[in-house]
């Protein structure tokens, strides 16, 4: 592969609701691309074989681990990361109660796991514990044990669902 | 002793988490610089082996390579490390495990610095491998440091009483011996590192995944030969460290700035998670011998403890991790009689040194452990062979410490998680029903013959696979540093003239909170809201050195420190407010909720943000440096003797698990954690500390293992290293006592380390509950639970089979 | 790190297999699970490769068809449309509960069916269920169609029938009666993304008290996913009571034995592995129709 130059690939894609273009290289990866060529360093890198879920961002509203997904992949999709769920400074249901429940400590894992609990408020309006904890069982935490990051879902979803009745 | 509080123990959103939730905190490797340069490490093959020679020729003119660093460029010490100057910043002289690098290559192309690392070629002298920490002390095991003549890193004993007497006088005498692996502490964030070299003299600035800045700058400026003041590390966002991110951060800080001062361009060090895993340090695995002689009334007589500690490669801080475990091994207990060593030894295995708990969640899996045997041999319940043993207010201990300047709380936390739990009920409840053990370890002969096809009458109904069981561990722990060194930590309060103020604290905040307590402090002493405080970025240059943040110390000293701060403040607050109020000396002057008053005075009442613009128009500073210094503590080396800690915490954990007979499952349903930390000055944070210490406390009890293969770490990563995820353990149940202290912001003593400590040996108690089978090695996996011991594969090969 | 390599994403699967055919460094790229990571632990499988041809471009790789007799699963198909899919829950609840317990939902979202067996590790969740569903696989090359069964498909770990420029383009499974029973177990080393140990599929069809028929298949304990044909045999007609489970059981101990040889795992895995499977044929005719 020494000799053979490689191609650069051209991706056009939604990134956090803009409509985005760029020229990289064919083998980038997603969490690359959105750290390096976009700035969007909250996407984080733990693990790197999509075993931790730090990298997770979605993808046509899917949880997905960045660090497994090439830059090319995405053409054409629609990307949400965590610089994009709070709404003109106002902070989303989801990271105000993960704030008032405690479930932040060194915030590593906190952008993967909101966005987890993210793609599972856009699939179901209601949700166990077993259901939340099944959301997250990708997003692994060092630090707070989950508790308080499964009390902060659940509540956000009763939240939410009130607010609609 | 302030009974009331307005900010202290309520539930206070940290300060710093929007930043947390937003994506919009900087961790290490978030930073970019203008210029930046990356560093790759090499690595050679072997675990323990004379280098040569190092041949750089076949990459030296590589487009990519700007520069290679390597001990050559080193000015000041080669060799470097925390307690024993043992460990190279570039191995020079020879290999001592395989987590070591003897150069790395500097250029701005990461992955084709990787490539490039591959082709150097190292020629090695190959030296017979030393993995078996019981050997390390035998007449021809291979020297790891010849250096220091021996593989002896530390030998700590105690002595008190008469051992062999008490064991004469004992009626029953049990021995049984205990193992823990090596752990991964298994920070989420990777560590991480950039070094950038100052303009002109001012010499090197270094932004990182630092847990101990003060720790990193010493190291750095000695291996630099710079003065400490040239030295500024600063703490970037820390994603968590659990002791992990110190002696391996202190080497790599070392590292960048070298490449840094010889490039005169910044240069990153970022670590993938298998480096991670391959260089950085562990938790110390333990051998551990107890003999213990006790009557038939419960009293135990006499206790004699031996203890192996596997160093690894390097010093690190094993003679203070083995140092605690001689002062805590016999557990909380009054006992007349005691004979602990306790040796850490060298091996060519990864090196280990602190991690949540230091020396001493080995020793209480393994005599917390034996307190239920003990207990079970006289056909008494668990929690009551603690109650006659434990300690009480003013119980001696095994190193002739007096307990009495706080509340000894342990018999007040062993009865309230027992009453919370029904425990003694379920207890002997579940010890009727162990008529159906583990088959496998009933037709071990068999399996050890190699005989592995079941009989009929071996099998199991599915019903009948699951039983439960309940257990439980109790633990004192000493606060802070004791005997280790110096313990005094610093803040920095500067309140501003319209009322928001700046804090900062020496002690770093490594993710757990420490911010938040910090600000909550402030907040009740002077009443300016939380919200209103602007916690600094620590960096070294800006506040004094305040030692490691380790230790579970952060609320007591660094507390200790911002509320000297804050009171000095007040004192001179009040004293300008006495003067411009004309105020007699009864008035009391109240700082509350960002107001000022006088009680009983209705016109007296300012805001805070008011009273700070007239207190600097009058010329009073508005900032101090608070300090706050441990008292002293004596310790004599030689037999063991002294007060070790200034002051102590207690904690009392009940497990309650499910084990299937047939596989080795072991599912922890609920953990009841009952802690006397102190004043709980952080409620959220103190509630993530359980949560998250009894978690890891659970991986360390059924999943985590760093299994070695020549002393190569087997799981480089997390497919491998198993650590619990969301679905792996139940219920937990935090319950606080606030026994009283005189140490410490309004009596807070520690958390952090007394959450992790307890659950292996609660965990371990419970599943003895369950199939009336007592396990003796870490952790009590599958293969542990069904026969007693652990497989290995024969390579390293990946693969399930 | 990752190595360099090419990517192209073509819009039709005749584009993709000529780019197959001219490229002999080229390899398919679906969920990405395995060919990342392992580009990461630079895994001997993936070092040669020069280029991916994405094939999720390609439109009709995505569905999930039923047919009167059979259900085709599209190469492109995740496990999480998999195991929501109302048609695969009704025919194959097993490969359903496979499905569910591959990975993380992060994974999930990613991973397909297909790759998980054209990688074909030892541990390879889809293999036992697939297995004794009677999977077919179409197979696709610029110059022919071809149908193989799945079983003949897996040749020994990470190693498959799959040719030169070719691409599974579906699996055909044809739906089972529907008076068969049945259930899938994993074993892992902690609940959730856990690389399985121990994997069983069982279907067992009864007639007035007896094994009308049985289809067993095993994962992560033999080298590669296995039919064990032998046993299903010995099954037919024996009385559905713990005495034969138990029989089966042994035997199944006694067949692993004989492929696997005596391994480092086997102390722990073989009478594991005779329990569990004792037990999983228990609940499943507890949960006959």
């Amino acid at each position: 592969m020494k000799s053979k130059s490689l191609k650069k690939v051209r991706v056009k894609f939604n990134l956090n609701c803009r409509q985005v273009e760029i020229e990289t290289k064919p083998n980038k990866r997603l969490i690359d691309l959105l750290r390096e060529d976009f700035g969007l360093t909250g996407t984080k890198e733990g693990c790197s074989i999509g075993e931790c879920g730090a990298c997770t961002v979605l993808v046509n509203g899917n949880a997905v681990n960045s660090c497994l997904v090439l830059a090319g992949e995405v053409d054409g999709a629609r990307v949400i990361t965590i610089e994009g769920i709070a709404k003109n400074g106002t902070l989303h249901p989801l990271q105000e109660n993960f704030l008032k429940h405690g479930a932040v400590q060194c915030g590593f894992c906190t952008p993967g796991m909101i966005l987890s609990a993210y793609a599972l408020l856009l699939k179901k309006q209601s949700a166990d514990e077993e259901e939340i904890k099944e959301a997250i069982a990708g997003n692994l935490c060092r630090c707070t044990g989950y508790k308080q990051i499964i009390e902060a879902i659940k509540y956000t979803i009763k939240e939410m669902s009130e607010k609609q009745a | 002793m302030k009974e009331k509080f307005n900010v202290v123990g309520k539930p206070v959103v940290r300060p710093d988490g929007k930043e947390k939730v937003t994506g919009e905190a900087k961790f290490a490797d978030d930073y970019k610089f203008p210029n930046m340069l990356f560093g790759v490490m090499v690595r050679t093959k072997a675990t323990h082996a004379l280098i040569k020679k190092i041949d750089y020729s076949e990459i030296e003119n590589h487009p990519s390579l700007i520069t290679i660093v390597d001990a050559n460029d080193i000015k000041g010490l080669k060799k470097t490390g925390l307690i024993r100057k043992d460990q190279p910043v570039f191995a020079f002289e020879k290999i001592v495990t395989p987590g070591d690098a003897v150069a790395m290559l500097v250029g701005d192309d990461e992955d084709e610095l990787r490539l490039l690392a591959k082709k150097v070629k190292v020629e090695l002298e190959e030296l017979p491998v030393l993995t078996d920490p019981r050997k390390a002390l035998d007449e021809n095991a291979p020297l790891i440091h010849p250096e220091f003549g021996s593989n002896l890193i530390v030998h700590h004993p105690l002595r008190k009483g008469d051992i062999e007497k008490g064991f004469a006088e004992s009626e029953f005498i049990l021995e049984q011996t205990y193992t823990t692996p090596h752990i991964e502490h298994a920070y989420i964030e990777p560590e991480c590192v950039t070094a950038i070299p100052l303009e002109g003299d001012k010499g090197i600035h270094i932004i990182g995944s630092i847990q101990n800045p003060f720790s990193a700058r010493r190291i750095v400026a000695e291996v630099l030969g710079f003065p400490l003041n040239r030295v500024k590390i600063e703490q970037a966002e820390l994603g968590g460290s659990f002791g992990g991110k110190d002696d391996i951060m202190c080497i790599l800080s070392a590292r960048a700035a070298i490449a840094a001062l010889k490039t005169r361009r910044p240069v990153k060090i970022k670590y993938t998670r298998e480096e991670s895993i391959l260089e950085s340090y562990k938790r110390h695995p333990y051998i551990m011998h107890y003999k213990v002689g006790y009557n038939r009334d419960g009293k135990i007589k006499a206790m004699k403890i031996d203890i192996i500690a596997d160093g690894g490669a390097y010093c690190s801080m094993t003679p203070f991790v083995t140092w605690r475990s001689v002062v805590q091994a016999t557990g909380p207990y009054e006992i007349e009689n005691v004979w602990t060593d306790v040796r850490g030894v060298y091996t060519n295995n990864p090196y280990t040194g602190a991690m949540r708990g230091f020396g001493s969640p080995q020793i209480i899996f393994a005599q917390e452990s034996m307190m239920d045997d003990i207990a079970v041999s006289l056909g008494m319940t668990p929690d009551e062979i603690r109650k006659i043993n434990g300690y009480k207010q003013g119980s001696v201990t095994a190193s002739g410490q007096r307990l009495e300047n706080h509340e000894v709380n342990l018999r007040k936390v062993l009865e309230t998680a027992c009453e919370a739990t029904n425990f003694r009920e379920k207890w002997l409840e579940n010890e009727k029903h162990h008529n159906r053990r583990i088959p496998t370890i009933e037709f071990k002969e068999r399996i050890q013959k190699r005989n592995l096809i079941l009989e009929k009458d071996e099998f199991v109904h599915p019903d009948d696979v699951w039983k439960k069981g309940i257990g439980l561990a109790v633990s004192f722990r000493g606060s802070s540093l004791g005997a280790e060194g110096v313990d005094a930590a610093a803040s920095y309060l500067s309140i501003q003239n319209d009322g928001s103020a700046y804090l900062l604290c020496g002690l770093a905040e490594n993710g757990q909170g420490m911010k938040t307590t910090y600000a909550i402090i402030v907040s009740e002493v002077l009443g300016i809201p939380v919200e209103n405080i602007y916690y600094l970025e620590l960096t070294t240059a800006h506040i004094p050195d305040s030692g490691p943040t380790v230790a579970s110390r952060s609320t007591l000293m660094g507390g200790g420190a911002v509320k000297n701060a804050a009171e000095v403040l007040r004192k001179r607050f009040e004293d300008f407010l006495r003067d411009y109020w004309q105020l007699s000396n009864e008035d009391i002057i109240v700082f509350e909720n960002n107001r000022v008053y006088v009680k009983g005075k209705e016109n007296l009442i300012i805001s805070f943000p008011e009273f700070a613009s007239i207190a600097y128009k009058n010329s009073i500073c508005l900032a101090s440096i608070g300090w706050y210094p441990g008292p002293k503590i004596h310790w004599n080396e030689e037999n063991g003797h002294g007060s070790a800690y200034f002051t102590y915490v207690y904690g009392c954990q009940v497990a309650e698990v499910r084990v299937n007979i047939v596989t080795g499952e072991v599912y922890v349903d609920r953990v009841v954690a009952v802690h006397d930390p102190g004043k709980v000055i952080n409620l959220l944070g103190a509630l993530g500390q359980v949560y998250g210490g009894v978690t890891q406390g659970t991986g360390y009890a059924l999943f985590e293992e760093l299994d070695k293969h020549n002393g190569y770490p087997r799981e480089l990563n997390f497919d491998q290293y198993i650590i619990p995820t969301s679905k792996d353990i139940g219920e937990i149940v935090p319950i606080f006592i606030e026994g009283k202290d005189e140490f410490g912001p309004w009596g807070a003593k520690s958390l952090g380390e007394p959450t992790l400590e307890l659950t292996s040996a609660a965990i371990n108690n419970a599943i003895r509950n369950a199939v009336g089978e007592r396990y003796f090695n870490l952790p009590v996996n599958l293969e542990e639970v069904i026969l007693k011991r652990k497989l290995r594969p024969e390579d390293l090969k990946r693969g399930s089979l | 790190m990752i190595q360099k390599f090419n990517y192209v994403a073509p819009k039709s699967l005749n584009s993709a297999l000529k780019i197959l055919s001219e490229n002999k460094n080229a390899k398919v790229l679906a969920g990405g699970t395995d060919i990342i990571p392992g580009f990461h632990i630079e895994s001997r499988r993936f070092i040669d490769t020069e280029l991916l041809v994405d094939i999720k471009k390609i439109q009709n790789l995505h569905a999930i068809k039923e047919r009167k007799d059979f259900v085709e699963i599209g190469a492109c198909v995740t496990f999480a449309e998999l195991a929501e899919n109302e048609l695969i829950r009704k025919y194959f609840p097993l490969l359903a509960k496979a499905a569910e317990t591959v990975g993380s939902v992060q994974i999930r979202n990613r991973a397909t069916i297909v790759g998980n067996f054209v990688n074909n590790a030892p541990c390879a969740d889809s293999v036992p269920p697939l297995l004794v569903y009677d999977a077919k696989i179409q197979i696709q090359s610029l110059k022919k169609t071809r149908e193989i069964s799945l079983q003949k498909f897996l040749i020994k770990p990470y190693a498959t029938a799959l040719k030169k420029g070719e691409v599974v383009t579906k699996i055909i499974l044809p739906k089972p009666d529907e008076n068969f029973v049945g259930d899938f177990y994993k074993l892992g080393r902690r609940r959730a993304v856990a690389i399985s140990r121990i994997s069983l599929a069982v279907l067992m069809r009864k007639k007035d008290g007896l094994i009308d028929e049985i289809r067993i298949a095993s994962g992560a304990v033999t080298p590669i996913g296995t039919r064990l044909y032998e046993l299903e045999k010995f099954a037919k007609n024996q009385i559905a009571n713990s005495d034969t489970f138990k029989e089966l059981a042994i035997m199944l101990g006694e067949k692993v034995l004989e492929i696997t040889g005596l391994r480092w795992s086997s102390e722990y895995k073989l009478p594991v592995l005779q329990q569990v499977f004792y037990q999983l044929l228990e609940k499943v005719n507890r949960n006959e129709k």
